[in-house]
């Protein structure tokens, strides 16, 4: 028997497909479609788990889950005595399987930029998301690789982007990765570029119309289909069609978010226009539970969790403990209430100029404070008695792990992060039935892990999606390096880039040096010619990212991916944008050997 | 008109009355004793108390008992005045201009109030307690403006709204929305001629959109079956305005727009406007008096683009003098943390009396905006905003003490420590923090013109 189990695991672990397709990832070939894992521990899902049991898939679904399971004859055996089973996890929003488009589309402002086409302003919910799902998309072989299974998926766009889907991470086309079409309407607060709505007041403004006339017209077509009679034809749009559902309460909108701020207005005008709501991104909902509370939505909590400038979130140990950041009171301390461990000197005062690195000191403990917040966000939301799936949209797969367990650390119960990841997604999505748990006739979407999932030195060890199974390979632990870490791209040289605007492009030069986790840089424009020093420049795989201020404006950001000698990406500008930048080798580094 | 919108909107309205503001409004109790009490309205009162409980002045008066949990400050040798009142302003907002089309009435920077914005906090320290938050100039017709209370530390957004304030919207005339319209997309208004054919035609287009609703809503009591218009969010804004139920705050400077606009306001039967800057304001006071127009301005401020050469000091007086409605505002976050400087300026061009002077910057901008029966000077009845200031507040010399808004101190100048903020960004960088905030910029212009090329360019 066990000579039996090494014979199926030496054949599993075969050479692969070097050309496998993306989606498909590690798959071994279909000797079986019926698999057993024996004497396990399973986490059936939060609370319940089953200890020495036998999880049998066959023909995608789960089989058997119990400790008296006969294993069919024609089981694949994975002897799992030493591994945990979970459900797989359900990312509930990101725009996995949408690649970023690489060209990027036609940017000139329109004629008339107060009554722009609905597609170019951003106002497409008559799109659906299958016409953009791409099987060969890194992402969801990256997402499966962090344990994730399902995936509800959106259009990336500005305010209405379109209708999303659940998507299963395995398949070869749109048609076979979807599990469920048109499960959500997704909107955000992000204006459209230098046409209207190009404000956030805009947009809020533009949902009033659209849902109001929206209104009306389902109105009209009901009396009109029932009877014509002294009637003319109703007007038809596609636009104002794709809503209809959401007033029919048919379709939620997953409306997203990060700051606190954003959230308001999204809860503000959900109560205004009255539609069924997922509420997703969250990232400062700390500052809203009470209203959160009050309000009572569905959530869809961000794994996105952000980074103290020049901290690399690996050495989060290095930090000192809250306690010891509490600075030494002033005199002015006694006339004020006591505020319960503040983290930072609430009442420092210094001279003008006289005290610089007190105050520095004193903001950047205020700012650790700050941060510690947004960490623990999960679990004061959770504490709040609020439940919530979380959502990757925006983070690197590579992180999603990693941060989950930041929460855990800051708070957040083990049992309501897997929640988080399972049963609650599974529920608010609506696919309960089928997905979430571990239990029998389910799909067969699973994790097989060789330690407690969250525990940083576990590793997964397969993926099982729709009962087919991955085998995933450890990503390398150092650092966080990219995805294609076997790609090692070097950003230094001399650059020229172009950064593209509807007033014109601007071209300058960018210099990049240092070597691996040290580099360092300086970019001018070819106008002013004046040079500013790059700040936190980072490479992971091939994208390359770094920061420059230009003092009236803030900081400018910059994320491009290198190809060779070229590269493509977007300059942040606060309170601009994000506008595409290019650029070309003009020369490398001598080789010191 | 329109009497099911109506019914909607105020139903939208108490909802937004009972979940949001009014919910989260807190109020306080504080006794002041013993202080120079300016009223502005009914004199200067010496060594006399007020009283606040539930955020409402209950009591002005000498050696006022109260309830024994009522906080007491100590006033003797301070001035209290009412809280400031600014009467334009863009502090505490995401946005200010939407500025892809002439006309925007449809949006409000209600929608995007910022109370995390620390130009709150340093409003109160100048004694602030109420800003009229507008929209850009931009437009000709901009976006609906928000008054708001400076209830710093309400992290609710609704929280910061002055609720049952009258409704308001922003017009402007002149350079810029020719420069952003004209001059940047080509756009109708190139030209002073052109603002006026904007106004005239989306009046006109008001007007017709309300008849059709009218006839819809006539039909609609006989005929169950009666399909409404289609709804247009900009033309209802339009439409309040032509009924009189929003206020029109118009950006002007030159005297011939100024006299166009009230042409054209009574051609459509309006007859409330508020100016704003209104710098040649002086050469038509009189007519600014006849139609009922009032007037916001800058104590001393031109000379910044060419339509606003032709300025004086005496404006503030000599509208004032002619019967004109005036008031002094900052539209910015610097120049509202000493408007009480601004208002003095008046008695050294023109010689205002000290109630005069202080009228420019409490009860006048309150009437502009309609909220004098709750704010702008010290009567029993009234909300508890108040300012103290250790000196008479015309007084160079003077520096306030307390902000007080509803009773509650949300501004002590022992308690103003370095970092007064509400939040921070994790992501921020310490070296980057810089004097001026964006809200510290005169914003008027705001998004109107930010574009890259002129910031490489120009940095």
């Amino acid at each position: 028997m066990r000579l039996l189990a090494g014979i199926a695991l030496l054949a599993l672990l075969a050479p692969r497909h070097a050309t496998a397709q993306v989606n498909r990832g590690e798959e071994v070939p279909d000797v079986t479609r019926t698999y057993a894992l024996t004497n396990t521990r399973v986490v059936q899902e939060p609370g319940r788990i089953m200890e020495r049991a036998t999880v049998i898939v066959r023909d995608g679904l789960i089989a058997a889950v119990g400790t008296d399971v006969d294993v069919p004859f024609d089981a694949a055996v994975i002897p799992a005595d030493s591994f945990i089973v979970y459900a797989g996890f359900i990312d509930g929003l990101s725009h996995t399987g949408v690649p970023e488009p690489r060209e990027r589309p036609n940017r000139e402002r329109p004629d008339d930029p107060g009554n722009p086409p609905d597609a170019e302003a951003g106002i497409q919910p008559d799109r659906a998301i299958h016409g953009l799902l791409d099987p060969e998309d890194k992402r969801l072989a990256a997402l499966r690789n962090a344990g994730f299974t399902a995936v509800h998926a959106v259009p990336r766009g500005h305010m209405l982007p379109g209708t999303g889907a659940i998507i299963l991470l395995t398949g070869n086309s749109a048609n076979e990765m979807i599990f469920q079409n048109q499960t959500a309407l997704f909107a955000q607060l992000n204006p459209a570029r230098r046409m209207y709505p190009g404000t956030d007041m805009a947009v809020l403004a533009k949902l009033r119309q659209l849902f109001r006339e929206a209104e009306r017209r389902q109105r009209f077509q009901d009396l009109y289909l029932t009877d014509p009679t002294g009637l003319e034809r109703p007007p038809y749009d596609p636009v104002h069609d794709a809503l209809m559902p959401v007033l029919r309460q048919e379709l939620p909108v997953f409306f997203h978010t990060e700051s606190a701020l954003d959230l308001h207005r999204a809860i503000s005008i959900q109560s205004e226009l009255g539609f069924p709501v997922v509420l997703t991104g969250l990232n400062q909902s700390f500052d809203a539970v009470d209203k959160l509370q009050e309000a009572g939505h569905a959530m869809m909590l961000s794994l996105d969790l952000p980074v103290i400038p020049g901290q690399s979130d690996s050495d989060d140990d290095d930090e000192a403990p809250a306690d010891s950041l509490v600075a030494e009171p002033t005199d002015a301390a006694e006339k004020l209430p006591e505020i319960a461990d503040p983290g930072y000197n609430v009442n420092l005062r210094v001279e003008s100029l006289a005290d610089i690195a007190a105050e520095k000191e004193n903001l950047e403990k205020r700012r650790a404070k700050e941060h510690k917040k947004y960490l623990a966000n999960a679990a004061s939301l959770s504490s709040a008695g609020l439940e919530f799936g979380f959502a990757t949209l925006g983070v690197k797969p590579t992180d999603l792990i990693g941060n989950v367990r930041l929460m855990i650390e800051n708070g957040l119960s083990e049992d309501a992060a897997l929640a988080a990841l399972t049963t609650t997604p599974a529920e608010i999505l609506g696919v309960s039935a089928s997905m979430g748990t571990v239990d029998v006739g389910k799909m067969a979407n699973l994790i097989v892990a060789d330690g407690p999932v969250f525990e940083e030195k576990s590793n997964i060890k397969y993926v099982f999606v729709d009962g087919r199974r991955f085998e995933i390979e450890q990503p390398k632990r150092s650092n966080r390096r990219g995805r294609n870490s076997t790609e090692q791209v070097s950003p230094a040289g001399s650059w020229s880039f172009t950064v593209s605007s509807d007033e014109g492009d601007v071209s300058g030069t960018i210099t990049i040096d240092g070597a691996a986790d040290d580099w360092a840089g300086e970019i001018s424009n070819e106008l002013t010619s004046e040079t500013v020093d790059l700040a936190n420049v980072s490479l992971d795989g091939n994208t390359l990212e770094f920061e420059f201020i230009i003092p009236e404006m803030g900081t400018m950001s910059v994320s491009v991916v290198i190809d060779e000698d070229t590269f493509d990406g977007d300059i942040t500008i606060p309170g601009m944008g994000a506008m595409p930048i290019s650029g070309n080798r003009t020369s490398r580094p001598q080789s010191n050997r | 008109m329109i009497l099911m919108k109506r019914f909607i909107a105020s139903v939208c309205l108490c909802v937004l009355l009972i979940c949001g503001s009014y919910a989260q409004t807190p109020t306080g109790d504080i006794l002041l004793q013993n202080a120079t009490v300016i009223t502005v309205t009914q004199g200067t009162l010496e060594a006399t108390d007020v009283l606040i409980e539930d955020g409402i002045i209950t009591a002005v008066g000498q050696n006022l008992e109260a309830p024994s949990d009522v906080s007491i400050i100590d006033a003797t040798n301070h001035f209290v005045m009412p809280g400031i009142i600014d009467a334009h302003s863009h502090i505490g907002i995401s946005n200010v201009n939407e500025s892809n089309a002439p006309v925007t009435a449809q949006v409000s920077v209600g929608d995007v109030l910022n109370p995390y914005s620390i130009s709150i906090y340093r409003a109160l320290a100048g004694g602030v307690t109420t800003s009229h938050v507008m929209h850009g100039s931009a437009n000709v017709i901009g976006g609906q403006n928000e008054t708001i209370k400076h209830r710093w530390g309400v992290i609710d957004p609704e929280g910061l709204r002055m609720a049952g304030a009258p409704r308001t919207i922003k017009f402007a005339l002149g350079e810029n929305p020719t420069r952003v319209h004209g001059r940047g997309t080509n756009q109708r208004p190139a030209s002073r001629m052109g603002v006026e054919y904007v106004l005239r035609e989306t009046f006109s287009k008001a007007q017709r959109y309300q008849e059709e609703w009218d006839k819809y809503e006539q039909e609609a009591r006989t005929n169950p079956r009666a399909v409404s218009p289609p709804y247009n969010g900009q033309l209802e804004i339009m439409s309040d305005i032509l009924s009189g139920d929003i206020l029109i705050n118009c950006h002007s400077y030159r005297a011939d727009e100024i006299l166009m606009l009230m042409d054209v306001l009574e051609d459509f039967g309006i007859d409330q406007v508020t100016f704003q800057h209104v710098n040649e304001g002086f050469k038509i006071a009189p007519e600014l008096a006849a139609f009922g127009a009032t007037a916001s301005i800058f104590a001393d401020w031109w000379a910044y683009k060419f339509e606003v050469y032709y300025s004086t000091a005496y404006n503030a007086a000599i509208l004032t003098r002619n019967g004109v409605l005036t008031s002094i505002n900052s539209d910015s976050g610097e120049l509202n943390r000493h408007l009480y400087h601004e208002a003095a300026k008046s008695q050294k061009y023109g010689g205002l009396s000290d109630d005069e002077a202080l009228a420019l910057i409490t009860i006048n901008p309150a009437r502009q905006l309609g909220i004098d029966a709750r704010v702008g000077s010290i009567e029993v009845g009234k909300d508890g905003d108040l300012a103290v200031f250790d000196r008479h507040p015309l007084s160079i010399y003077a520096v306030n003490q307390y902000t007080i808004v509803d009773g509650i101190k949300y501004f002590d100048l022992e308690q103003d420590t370095d970092d007064m903020r509400l939040a921070v960004d994790p992501e921020s960088r310490i070296e980057t923090v810089v004097l001026h905030e964006h809200d510290d910029q005169h914003l008027c212009l705001h998004e109107g013109e930010l574009d890259l090329y002129d910031f490489l360019t120009n940095n």
